[in-house]
């Protein structure tokens, strides 16, 4: 039974039903948000304060920040993750073809293009009844490794890492900076940093050997990405049934060449971030609580075995364990499922806190069942509709344009680190000569390259905070390129063995079909719910990691992942003033979930967004 | 060697004159030595193209659109020759750069402080009228088409070679 809250039980053949004697099934009463104390609080004018981040900068578009701290008690009170700027993707979608989905999806994130359009066409696929050949997925899972190749350094070197840098720490905890320059990296004999204020100074912005390393280290996976996908970060080649770039030994020759590349400076690069995190925990252990939630977890697994993957919601519990991500429910630190159908019964989304309008208003719901006839609430994806509805912002109503994605009601959060988390504990990844899931641990096999192999393992962590999704993610660096190799060797072996079809034919139904991409951004979860009928798409519904981590609180009265991670983190900068208080603390705790907001919501809105306040200066302007 | 560019989001009316008049360049004849480049991508990637290029630009032209509150359809023509902002400035363009904004003031930053960009930088910029989702241009912009194409042409031939 992986339900504690849904009226949904299961037979004994796994098939779901509603659970008996209940006459609203899915009803719930909105609890009231109280802040009267806090408001009363915040009129004393002491030392509690509102704190207003706007935009939250080191992380993919615009999300702000409000939160209440207490400066005396050095906690926080209230907080508030708001997602500025309205994403009008469902709207674009609605009355087009269906395979338009696979290029405007893409256009949802500048970074991570390529997952939302392999997204799209697994929903299409489900919904066609079509599958690629063996090699078409194996192409599809080799590019988005790549994708994650680029976004993981990015987030770690660029957005993250300088929240650990010198110039920070060095500003904001002067004495932990002084123990810093004093204490020796254990792993130094393998980074090459003597002591941890020398890997504090390699993650300074502009100037860090670390920081420039990272942005060169973008390059690498993006030329591989682009000679299968055609272009980074928007591919044209991913299509219904496969893909449409004609691949040669060449090709893959290619891609192995620049694994090669990374491989050694992953090597170097876990234990970078071993030391350093290690170090925080050993200064104070109350680091232990910054960004700290519920080990809630979610995933649904990706890179198919292209022999499993038939993308029939019928099989998709078989082909989604076959993954060499598998997908995964993560409750109290427990694997609760591994079974796409019942993590797919359990996701509803809300809207109490958020600038859209209820869609079950007139009490139709489009689908009481999924294609195997398990129970599905008014509020799943399928059933859902984007009504925006622009207001007033209040904390106690509507403060957002992200909505409140629950899984069985309960606050989950999505990441690389639920990834590479669910994989370990669930010990059902296909056979690989790269990679083990050990069920506390994911070893992963870096092999000989200008250093010797080294088998790094990461295991479950003890503690859930922003230092080990962080850890997670540098981790999921040697998780990524393994799976790429493998792939690399998988494409090998099909072109030897003549199997060189990378795509297969359809035809757009005119009935009505459902279909559902269950798959994975660099930043985990991602979900692309499709109904069509008559050729066309009636609803189109996009999940990403960043909606469920941003998301506000829900009807149950539960913040959101990165309100959570607020609320929970210590305030432990030095500051004597409440005005030389930088939240520098509640930061890192937002950064570590590696946000995207463009993906989260995302349309057009001015200089923020899309086109920035120009600088270019028409000063000297000639004629 | 001369760069020549159309930088800007397409469908936006106004705000995509460079990304329009792009491919009106593309099919320009030019001099053996003027490359013309589509640049609508993270400034970082144009960074690194640059770094990796054989060859080596003295002068780029790029066209744009700009609001600055002149009358739309204004035309100006203008050297790039600005001072880098702070650090923390540049940290932040960076930041926009690998995460997918396009942005002509980015690519001039971040380019310029990587020094990788062409010695000479000249701006046509175009004052825009209309700014929202939209294939066309407003009257007062799609009058100003040839006269921007033919600056830019200007500015390439007197290039001094």
């Amino acid at each position: 039974m992986c339900f504690k809250n849904l009226p949904v039980e299961f037979d004994q053949a796994g098939n779901a039903y509603l659970k008996g004697g209940v006459a609203d099934p899915y009803r719930y009463q909105p609890r009231e948000i109280k802040r009267e104390r806090l408001e009363e609080l915040l009129a004393r004018n002491g030392h509690i304060k509102d704190v207003t981040i706007s935009p939250v900068t080191r992380v993919a578009g615009a999300l702000s920040f409000h939160a209440v701290a207490d400066l005396q008690e050095r906690k926080f009170l209230e907080a508030n993750s708001i997602a500025t700027i309205f994403r009008g993707y469902e709207v674009i979608l609605k009355g087009r073809d269906p395979r338009d989905a696979i290029f405007i999806s893409s256009r949802a994130c500048g970074v991570c293009g390529g997952v939302h359009s392999t997204a799209a066409c697994e929903a299409i696929e489900m919904a066609f009844g079509i599958h690629p050949p063996p090699l078409g997925t194996t192409l599809r899972n080799l590019a988005l490794a790549l994708d994650f190749l680029y976004d993981h350094p990015l987030h770690l070197f660029l957005l993250a890492g300088p929240d650990y840098s010198q110039v920070v720490v060095e500003a904001t905890n002067p004495a932990m900076w002084e123990k810093a320059r004093v204490t020796e990296a254990p792993n130094a004999k393998i980074h090459n940093y003597k002591t941890i204020a020398d890997i504090m100074k390699s993650l300074n912005p502009l100037s860090g050997k670390c920081y420039l390393d990272g942005l060169k280290m973008t390059r690498v996976p993006r030329e591989a990405y682009a000679v299968l996908f055609g272009k980074y970060p928007h591919p044209q080649t991913v299509v219904p049934g496969g893909m449409s770039s004609t691949v040669t030994i060449t090709d893959f020759n290619e891609t192995y060449t620049r694994l090669h590349k990374m491989i050694d400076w992953t090597k170097r690069m876990i234990p970078l971030w071993d030391d350093l995190i290690d170090f925080f925990y050993d200064y104070n252990p109350e680091y232990k609580k910054l960004g700290a939630r519920d080990m809630n977890l979610a995933d649904l697994g990706m890179w198919d075995d292209p022999e499993s993957y038939d993308a029939t919601y019928q099989n998709c519990d078989e082909w989604g364990e076959r993954r060499w991500a598998t997908p995964g429910i993560i409750i109290d630190g427990e694997l609760v499922t591994t079974k796409l159908r019942q993590i797919n019964l359990g996701i509803e989304e809300f809207v109490e806190h958020s600038y859209y309008e209820d869609w079950n208003h007139n009490g139709k719901q489009r689908f009481q069942a999924d294609p195997l006839g398990g129970p599905l609430s008014p509020n799943h994806p399928w059933n859902k509709e984007t009504m925006p509805k622009p207001s007033k912002e209040s904390w106690k109503d509507r403060y957002t344009w992200d909505t409140a994605p629950r899984w069985d009601r309960q606050v989950v959060e999505a990441g690389a680190y639920a990834r590479i988390w669910t994989t370990a504990a669930a010990r059902k990844m296909p056979k690989s000569d790269f990679m083990e899931s050990t069920g506390h641990s994911l070893i992963l096999r870096l092999p000989k390259t200008m250093m010797a192999e080294v088998d790094v393992e990461w295991r479950i962590p003890q503690v859930w905070n922003a230092f080990e999704r962080n850890r997670a993610r540098a981790y999921c660096m040697a998780y990524n390129l393994m799976t790429a190799f493998t792939m690399v060797l998988k494409g090998f072996d099909y072109l030897r063995k003549g199997e060189d079809k990378v795509s297969t034919g359809f035809e757009v139904p005119k009935d009505e079909r459902i279909g559902v991409g269950f798959w994975g951004a660099g930043r985990g979860w991602l979900a692309h719910h499709l109904v069509l009928d008559k050729g066309s798409i009636v609803n189109y519904q996009i999940t990403t990691p960043s909606t469920i981590n941003a998301s506000p609180r829900d009807p149950f009265g539960n913040p959101g992942p990165y309100e959570e991670a607020v609320l929970n983190t210590p305030i432990l900068e030095d500051f004597s003033k409440p005005e030389d208080f930088t939240g520098v603390d509640m930061l890192r705790a937002i950064r570590s979930f590696d946000p995207c907001m463009p993906c989260t919501t995302h349309i057009y809105g001015g200089d923020r967004e899309i086109v920035r306040e120009v600088n270019t200066c028409a000063c000297a302007a000639e004629g | 060697m001369v760069l020549v560019s159309g930088i800007g989001y397409s469908n936006l009316s106004d705000m995509s004159f460079g990304r329009v008049l792009l491919s009106s360049l593309e099919k320009m004849r030019w001099p053996p030595d003027v490359r013309v480049e589509d640049l609508n991508f993270g400034p970082i990637m144009i960074y690194q193209w640059f770094e990796e290029l054989p060859v080596k630009f003295e002068k780029a032209v790029f066209v744009h659109a700009a609001k600055r509150g002149r009358v739309p359809g204004t035309l100006e023509v203008y050297s790039w020759r600005k001072d880098l902002p702070g650090a923390a400035e540049i940290q932040l363009r960076i930041e926009e750069a690998v995460t997918g904004v396009i942005s002509l003031d980015n690519l001039l930053i971040i380019c310029k402080h990587f020094g990788v960009l062409p010695p000479e930088v000249t701006i046509v910029e175009i004052e825009p009228e209309k700014e929202d989702w939209g294939q066309d241009f407003s009257p007062a912009v799609a009058a100003r088409v040839s006269e921007a194409l033919e600056l830019v042409r200007n500015e390439v031939l007197r290039t001094e070679r």
